[in-house]
């Protein structure tokens, strides 16, 4: 890095600021969540694990937080096959037409969430599928799969098509060539859509508030309601397990992508 | 791997992409065994031609030919043939020996049986102790050779090349040339391959296609198509050409007088009729520099323009009174003069040294 001019005081105390100004509100749960009072406060007479029991041992939040991670793995398991097919299916076309196909599927994420869950909450009514395991599934499935079409995307742009043609020019099917050559290339770019996937239904509230009321009861949505009613410290207790878990995940994709970009 | 090699006929194959033509009307046959190289320009039409006897490519008209059958809609997997794509296209995520061994995966061979074709293919381009490694450990070479061996393992009816040395340096490509033509005396299978080096052409075919904007301008082997070129094109695209342009003055049965400029140039060669238009190609090594009152069937007087040194000769460019500009290059042993910009000098060729040739259509 010769020759490269350090940043001076100023830029670097503002990109400090910057980092604190996104991180402490993050990092304030921490000591919130080992509080020895009874409500939302920072510790008073000394540090208290209690409300990590509380959560730990409560078959309510239990429940909750196995409720979200069950819909979170299947929700996942449809974004990563729908996406990836999508994916796949648009590269191997690439035409002006599949563009457009790729535009529309990234539409989930521009579109406010809540306009998403009105329009899932007029939909699934008549279906049946309000208030059940299945239809949170599916919205968070199909609100999952631009992660996985913009990863892969990404790793098939990288991909040289010839090695399609070597592959098939040798003899191998479609799905030979798919599942020994294309799929291992980019794997690494499924498996970066799929945590992302995972961490959008994971922590995903609007589409729950609308399409979900007792039988369905994710681990947001009663974060949400526990806000609602009483300030238990035990959701700033949920809160710190939800941020060990995501950086976590995190990390585990970082690790992912260095390993192949080595290798 | 002593299978005996494969026909393959290209008859009629057009190939356009809306108002664009890339290949227009090119029938070929490639015999038994035979060694052919597509050669021409890029934009010639080589590459889609390759493309579409590998099937990758569907032609607009025409057909491709196996041993006289048609295979024109059978698609890649089914065609049994070997390729080896320009920059080789190796799996980057398998071993060389797994690289060497997919196509006998995808057959469904047995494990044992895969081994054992996989050393055989490894041995014969000399990489059987590089089996384990990745192919970016490899150089440029050795990939090039496990390219070759993924390519013949599996007993294809034709080995396909699509600018296979192209992104070698010159003395590695050398070498390979040499090992490429020992591969395919040893494996005798036929070879079509494609290049716009001209010297690789000459160098490794039986036979030589040359093709320019999607036309087969002509086909024949090296010697023949370096000798006797058809057109302008041939002669200007295989080696270095001078033409002289001018009309038949006298013919007889031994051949023809061309007057071009205030020259009278004699040329061996089928008559003409007196007074039409003709073009001779001379190859500027086929011209001598005479000494003193030294004779040839044709004579130029004129002076050294600028020359070259190149090793084994020089490379003199000779302003004439008569024809204008001429190339020359002469073998050093035979110069035993020293070049000097100006300096004069009388050249000399024999009259089976110009060839006439036509122009090329446009």
């Amino acid at each position: 890095m010769d020759g490269i001019h350090p940043p001076g005081p100023a830029a670097r105390g503002l990109a400090w600021a910057t980092a604190l100004y996104l991180v402490l509100p993050i990092l304030i749960v921490l000591p919130v969540a080992l509080t020895d009072q009874r409500f939302l406060s920072l510790p008073q007479d000394g540090v208290s694990f209690r409300h990590f029991e509380t959560v730990l041992t409560s078959p309510e939040w239990l429940g909750s937080i196995w409720q979200s991670f069950t819909i979170a793995v299947a929700a996942t398991v449809l974004s990563v096959v729908a996406g990836t097919l999508c994916a796949i299916g648009c590269w191997r076309i690439s035409r002006r037409a599949t563009e457009l196909v790729r535009v529309l599927m990234l539409l989930p994420l521009i579109i406010p969430s809540i306009v998403y869950a009105i329009g899932l909450y007029r939909y699934f009514g008549p279906l049946g599928l309000l208030d059940r395991f299945a239809g949170v599934v599916i919205a968070h499935g199909v609100t999952g799969i631009p992660y996985v079409v913009i990863t892969v995307s990404t790793a098939l742009a990288a991909f040289d098509p010839r090695l399609e043609q070597a592959a098939r020019g040798m003899g191998a099917s479609l799905s030979q060539t798919l599942r020994w050559v294309i799929l291992p290339r980019i794997a690494p770019g499924i498996v970066s859509g799929a945590i992302f996937a995972f961490i959008h239904s994971w922590d995903e509230l609007v589409m729950v508030l609308f399409i979900a009321s007792r039988n369905v009861f994710t681990l947001p949505r009663r974060i949400w309601d526990g806000i609602n009613e009483n300030l238990d410290p035990a959701m700033a207790a949920v809160a710190v397990l939800l941020i060990l878990f995501t950086t976590g995940l995190l990390m585990a994709d970082r690790a992912l992508r260095r390993r192949s970009e080595g290798g | 791997m002593s299978a005996a090699g494969h026909a393959l006929g290209i008859l009629g194959l057009t190939k356009r992409y809306g108002s664009f033509t890339a290949v227009d009307d090119v029938s070929l046959d490639v015999g038994q065994g035979e060694f052919l190289t597509l050669l021409g320009p890029s934009g010639s039409g080589k590459t889609t031609i390759l493309m579409a006897v590998a099937g990758f490519v569907a032609p607009t008209a025409g057909s491709i030919l196996l041993d006289g059958r048609e295979i024109t809609p059978l698609p890649p997997e089914k065609r049994n043939f070997g390729m080896v794509f320009q920059g080789y296209a190796l799996f980057p995520h398998m071993s060389v020996a797994e690289n060497v061994a997919f196509p006998l995966r995808v057959r469904g061979l047995s494990r044992a049986d895969r081994e054992a074709k996989v050393r055989a293919a490894l041995d014969l381009v000399q990489l059987g102790a590089f089996a384990e490694r990745l192919p970016k450990q490899l150089s440029g070479g050795q990939q090039q050779r496990v390219a070759l061996a993924r390519a013949l393992v599996f007993e294809p009816n034709l080995l396909l090349l699509d600018e296979p040395l192209s992104a070698l340096d010159k003395k590695l490509r050398a070498e390979l040339q040499e090992e490429l033509k020992a591969l395919h005396r040893r494996v005798g299978r036929t070879f079509v391959n494609v290049t716009h080096d001209q010297e690789e052409a000459l160098s490794l075919s039986d036979r030589i296609a040359i093709l320019n904007h999607g036309r087969l301008i002509q086909a024949g082997a090296p010697g023949e198509l370096y000798e006797r070129p058809r057109t302008r094109f041939v002669a200007d695209f295989l080696g270095k050409s001078n033409f002289i342009e001018g009309a038949v003055a006298t013919a007889d049965a031994a051949g023809f007088v061309l007057a071009a400029g205030t020259a009278r140039i004699a040329v061996r060669a089928p008559a003409a009729p007196e007074g039409t238009r003709r073009l001779l190609s001379l190859r500027p090594e086929k011209i001598a520099l005479l000494a003193g009152e030294e004779a040839a069937d044709n004579v130029v007087e004129g002076r050294i323009l600028a020359w070259s040194y190149l090793g084994s000769g020089f490379a003199l460019r000779v302003e004439t009174a008569s024809l204008g500009e001429l190339r020359a290059t002469l073998p050093a042993w035979q110069a035993a003069f020293a070049p000097a910009e100006g300096l004069p000098v009388r050249l000399g060729w024999s009259a089976e040294a110009a060839v006439p040739v036509e122009e090329d259509a446009p």
